[in-house]
């Protein structure tokens, strides 16, 4: 039996989490669970994309004795996703961090963090 | 230096370098910070500015490379035309609302640079080529719009701040993992390099990155429903912010959109659609919203997905030439006119539409106000309606009727609540409503300016010689700078601009245009003279006067369908304002602005169809439409019949008819139903004649003018009023035009050429008299007056030349109008309509006889003892009107020779003029004689009468003097002889005239706001629940695309 390769495993498991993110965003009243649901996308998001550039049995993109020109596309793993996901990171630290900054402004005003309350305005 | 200065990167730089400094810099010097603060504003609109004079000069478009590398190993940003154009729009947007804001950001550096931040976030989505990059410009520019959006600390507006987070995050979410499946499959992020690598991009996975990209993108722009969110935000946050989001932050989205469209070529329709939907949801639902600011989330999400759809179906058609003008119209148009709107919204507290009632004490903010309107509209001179028009065209050539179709619509329907809002503002209120600021006024006042200057220029950039078009505008504008000027000194002054120019310009014109010259500008000139009967300051009256003039100098001077248009909407324009003047005429108004747009966009769709079969707009090629003829002509009579106020069509026209000041009343019967007439006789002598599809539609216009005729006389018998009377009556003479017209034939338009002076003779003198009357009696009930022919013995005269030149009984000039159309109608072989025709215009003579005798003759009531003869300034008008009546009556070969000659020119000529005989195909007329042996009867029966009436014996008797003992009338006047004076007919009749056309219009209108509130549904106000509808988006996408890939 083949081993499941590791891009594959971070592949589903990102998938994974991000369903369990929407189901908790879509489902889960409270506002906290629901930015805790929002997390969970934004780290599957984050795994799907280091998986993407994951390639089996590769190495460290650094072109040095081991690695040489002219097979280096073939055995080392791609940088790219894994600089922008840094900055993923970053971004979604700080929409969660909005996110709850208004949870609690709005429990300060409304006494409540259930979003059914929250319909202030509609139409 | 300059060069380091000039670096478009710097809006990147700097921006996020002062941004980063405030908050330090706050802290020892709150009054240094905002000075930088406002420095950098300046800076980040002056920058893209200087850059469109610069690239518009020969620069090359700046690729601008970052960390040294060239792409696609780095990320490089692109600032050519297109980007400076619209990185110098949101700019000066911010700058205009950085000092909106300023009470709002004083002492919190924060939200100044967040403010900062926002702005660069939208000049980066604009710039960058990376589509990783656009999404960490997409967050910056989210992220900074959720900090302003916290600037209102209340209930409402963090739960609407936080669906927007949820939303767009979501939106965010499935964007960046779009954008790494794209990567994936291509290995680069650069958009150029991407889409050079398109083949890559297939399969299932492909059409997944696809759809991700294309959803994230998608819900940036709010399409319906899943835009609950958004309109939370428009209706809660600070208007400023507002602003902001619905300007700038559509405007990145909307650019960002168009970099991406190369990628996503499968999905161009469904986006198409989408926001085709989303533009016509929004407009409907409009309809039912009271609250401003809503109202202006729905006409922002509107206007942006119009832009959207007119970027997609131009890249579809293959039309991208288009694009700049169109979108970038568009997006301006909407930059200065929304976020004046909101700004505007700001100033003013009241958040209910109607409590805007009162602005009218403003005159300057209820200008400002209806200028923004007028340009969301898409009204001219604002840049909306070139592209609007140019959208139009391009559409209606590449086949998508239906698309134009839609896009009128919508527009249609913001005009309503637009302009509902509008009539709102117009009514009189004790309580004004209250104003904040001047800050909050002068950047309204510069978007307004903006928007003018826009204007021009897009005009110019049409090939059009903008001051020459759009001079009546400016002219009038002028003229409103004399609004403290005595208003016969403004009259005198109007009279002279209008004057001088008509001398110009009439006797350049030939043919048609010479004719209906000569009534549009001559008339006008004279009710314009016969607006100076009253002294009062009535403030705008004599600049839209003179507007409206010289736009009908347009129409006659228009080469173009598009400077034809422009007059025309100049005309709307111009006559709504007029109209919105009359004391009780606001309930009128809106309808009559709304079917005056609805005639100009039925013209519009004309026009288009016109030009996608020419390539041609100049109005000479109408003639050489073909395979379309029957449809223009259609969309083209269909558009001026709303205009004439045909049967069925009709319903705006006896309101503001009757209830606009009298003297323009007058103007609006008499002059201003010519301009329609105009057009019918432009769009019929091109295409009605061609044969085939035209018959028809040009048997069933003959149609449609007999039962305007007879419909309109009909109504007119059962009217109390006295200027209703001949409201209806004007309805029902223009439908003789238009069946003469109908005809296609030489003595038909000889007819309809000769209809239309004497109309405008007789009507103009009517309500000329009528002006008169409701002057010195102050009422416009017939009933109420009677006897005035002792008070008023000029007007007596004027009102029975009038009704005898209406009646078309021998000897004045009726009697040719109705020779000619009926010796047109039996040549043609419409004989039952020469029948009817005949039956209807007897109709005429009962409310003839019954204005006459009510209004002056009978006994006078007790307190009209003492009236006076109307004014000089309107009797002298009223004299030249009975002079030429008298002068056309003696001598009709004055007048038929040259009508049958400009007619020859189209058609053979039919008839033969010897002396003062006419003669056609069935018979011959000698007007001389006639008014000769006519006069000589006249005289012998009155001689006859005057000599009986020293013998017999009068019995005079009073007019209330017909109840009998014991009976309580309910009303006064039901016991008046002269009320419900043809209650009788009404008994035998009165089926025939129910307003069965209002209720039907009432039924349209109940309906669409109901379609409208059925479509709110969607909107619960639970973020999960709009959260929901962003995922369902994204699977409807994917599975309506997938199966079509």
């Amino acid at each position: 039996m083949t081993e499941l390769p590791l891009s594959t495993i971070t592949l589903s498991t990102g998938f994974g989490l991000m369903l369990i993110g929407m189901w908790g965003m879509l489902v889960r009243k409270n506002i906290i669970r629901m930015i805790v649901g929002f997390s969970l996308i934004d780290t599957g998001i984050h795994m799907i994309m280091v998986s993407l550039g994951y390639i089996r049995g590769g190495t460290a993109p650094i072109i040095d004795g081991s690695v040489d020109r002219a097979t280096a596309l073939t055995r080392v793993v791609d940088p790219i996703p894994s600089a922008l996901v840094l900055t993923a990171i970053v971004i979604g630290l700080g929409i969660t961090a909005v996110m709850l900054a208004y949870a609690v402004q709005i429990h300060t005003h409304k006494e409540t963090l259930s979003i059914e309350d929250c319909s202030d305005s509609k139409w | 230096m300059v060069e380091a200065l000039s670096n478009p990167l710097n809006l990147v730089v700097v921006a996020l370098g002062v941004g980063f400094l405030l908050p330090l810099i706050d802290r020892s010097s709150p009054a240094l910070a905002r000075s930088l603060f406002n420095l950098a504003l300046v800076y980040q609109a002056a920058l893209p500015i200087l850059w469109l004079f610069w690239l518009a000069n020969g620069a090359p478009t700046q690729e601008i490379q970052t960390a040294g590398i060239s792409p696609p190993f780095s990320i490089n940003l692109r600032f050519g035309m297109e980007e400076a154009f619209f990185v110098a729009g949101v700019n000066l947007a911010a700058l205009l609302g950085g000092w909106y804001l300023t009470d709002l950001l004083r002492g919190r550096a924060a939200a100044m640079s967040v403010f900062l931040i926002l702005t660069m976030g939208v000049d980066g989505m604009i710039m960058t080529r990376d589509l990783f990059n656009l999404f960490i410009f997409i967050e910056i520019t989210a992220i900074a719009t959720f900090g302003l959006l916290s600037l209102e600390r209340n209930a409402a507006a963090l739960t609407a701040g936080f669906k927007y987070i949820i939303a767009t995050s979501l939106a965010s979410s499935f964007l960046l993992l779009g954008v790494m499946l794209l990567y994936y499959l291509t290995g680069t992020l650069n958009i150029d390099d991407m889409q050079a690598q398109l083949v890559l991009v297939h399969g299932p996975l492909g059409l997944v990155a696809m759809t991700l990209l294309v959803a994230g993108m998608i819900v940036e722009l709010k399409p319906y429903p899943a835009n609950g969110w958004g309109l939370d935000v428009y209706e809660n946050a600070p208007p400023g912010v507002a602003a902001m989001v619905s300007v700038g932050v559509s405007a990145g989205a909307l650019f960002a959109l168009y970099k991406i469209l190369p990628l996503v070529l499968p999905f161009l329709s469904a986006l198409a659609a989408v926001a085709g939907v989303t533009f016509l949801a929004s407009n409907f639902i409009g309809l039912k919203q009271k609250k401003v600011r809503r109202l202006l989330g729905y006409s922002s999400i509107g206007q942006m997905s119009l832009a959207a759809a007119a970027l997609v179906l131009l890249t579809q058609l293959d039309r991208g030439a288009a694009i700049p003008l169109v979108v970038g119209g568009l997006f301006l148009n909407h930059l200065f006119a929304k976020a004046g709107l909101f700004w505007l919204a700001g100033a003013l507290k009241q958040s209910d539409t109607q409590d805007w009632r009162g602005l009218r004490a403003n005159p300057r903010l209820l200008a400002l106000f209806g200028v923004l309107l007028a340009a969301l509209v898409g009204l001219p001179p604002f840049p909306g309606f070139w592209a609007k028009w140019e959208l139009v065209m391009q559409l209606s050539a590449g086949g998508l009727n239906l698309w134009v179709a839609v896009i009128l619509l919508g527009s249609l329907l913001e005009a309503v609540y637009l302009f509902r809002w509008f009539g709102q503002a117009m009514q009189a209120s004790k309580h004004e409503p209250t104003l904040s600021g001047r800050a909050h006024q002068l950047p309204v006042m510069v978007a307004v300016l903006g928007l003018f200057a826009a204007g021009h220029f897009a005009a110019a950039s049409f090939g059009v010689d903008a001051l020459r078009v759009l001079a009546p505008l400016y002219i009038g504008i002028a003229l409103m700078l004399l609004h403290s000027v005595p208003a016969r000194v403004q009259g005198l002054v109007s009279l002279v601009i209008v004057g001088t120019y008509s001398y110009q310009v009439l006797p350049a014109q030939d043919g048609i245009n010479a004719l209906f010259g000569a009534m549009l500008l001559g008339g006008g000139l004279l009710m314009l003279v016969a607006g100076l009967y009253r002294g009062d300051q009535r403030l705008g009256h004599y600049p839209l006067m003179t507007m409206l003039l010289l736009s009908f100098g347009g129409l006659l001077q228009a080469g173009t369908s598009l400077e034809f248009f422009v007059a025309w909407e100049f005309l709307t324009i111009s006559s709504y304002l007029l109209l919105c003047r009359g004391r009780d005429a606001a309930p009128h108004t809106l309808s009559y602005l709304i079917f005056s747009l609805a005639s100009a966009f039925l013209v519009l769709a004309g026009f288009g169809l016109a030009y996608a079969e020419t390539g041609s707009i100049a109005l000479a090629a109408l003639e050489r439409v073909e395979g379309n003829a029957a449809l223009v002509l259609s969309l083209l009579g269909l558009g001026f019949l709303v205009k004439a106020g045909a049967f069925g069509l009709h319903v705006w026209l006896p309101g503001a008819y009757a209830e606009a000041d009298d003297d323009f009343s007058a103007m609006l019967a008499a002059v201003f139903g010519k301009a329609a007439v105009f057009g019918l006789f432009i769009a019929i002598m091109s295409l009605g004649v061609k044969g085939g599809g035209t018959d028809i539609v040009m048997y069933v216009l003959g149609w449609i003018g007999l039962l305007t005729a007879f419909f309109g006389a009909l109504m007119a018998v059962f009217q109390e009023d006295l200027k209703k009377t001949l409201a209806y009556s004007s309805m029902g003479q223009v439908g003789y035009m238009v069946t003469a017209l109908a005809t296609g034939t030489h003595l038909g338009w000889v007819a309809a050429g000769y209809l239309s002076v004497n109309h405008l003779l007789f009507k103009g003198l009517l309500f000329l008299v009528a002006a008169g009357i409701v002057l010195r009696v102050g009422q416009r009930e017939m009933y109420r007056m009677g006897g005035l022919i002792s008070n008023m013995p000029v007007s007596f005269f004027g009102m029975m030349i009038g009704i005898i030149a209406l009646s078309g009984v021998p000897p004045l000039t009726g009697f040719g109008g109705k020779w000619l159309m009926l010796n047109a109608l039996l040549e043609k072989g419409w004989y039952w309509q020469a029948g009817f025709a005949f039956f209807a215009s007897a109709l005429a003579f009962l409310y003839l006889f019954r204005m006459i005798h009510t209004v002056f003759l009978g006994q006078r009531k007790l307190a009209h003892k003492d009236l006076r003869e109307a004014p000089l300034a309107l009797i002298v008008p009223q004299l030249v009107l009975v002079a030429v009546i008298l002068a056309f009556s003696v001598q009709p070969t004055w007048l038929v020779n040259p009508v049958a000659a400009i007619m020859a020119d189209y058609l053979p000529q039919t008839l033969e003029v010897h002396g003062s005989l006419i003669k056609s195909g069935l018979g011959y007329w000698d007007g001389f004689m006639v008014i000769n042996v006519v006069g000589a009867v006249f005289m012998v029966s009155l001689l006859i009468l005057l000599l009986l009436s020293r013998f017999m014996r009068v019995q005079r008797v009073k007019q209330f003097n017909i109840v009998f003992a014991a009976e309580r009338p309910e009303r006064p006047e039901t016991t008046h002889y002269a009320y419900d004076f043809y209650s009788f007919y009404e008994r035998a009749l009165g089926f025939l005239v129910l307003p069965r056309a209002t209720a039907f219009w009432n039924g349209v209108s109940e309906w669409s706001h109901s379609l409208g509130s059925g479509l709110r549904v969607f909107y619960t106000g639970n973020g999960q629940t709009y959260a929901l509808y962003i995922l369902l988006y994204v699977a409807l996408l994917y599975f309506a695309v997938g199966d079509s890939v």
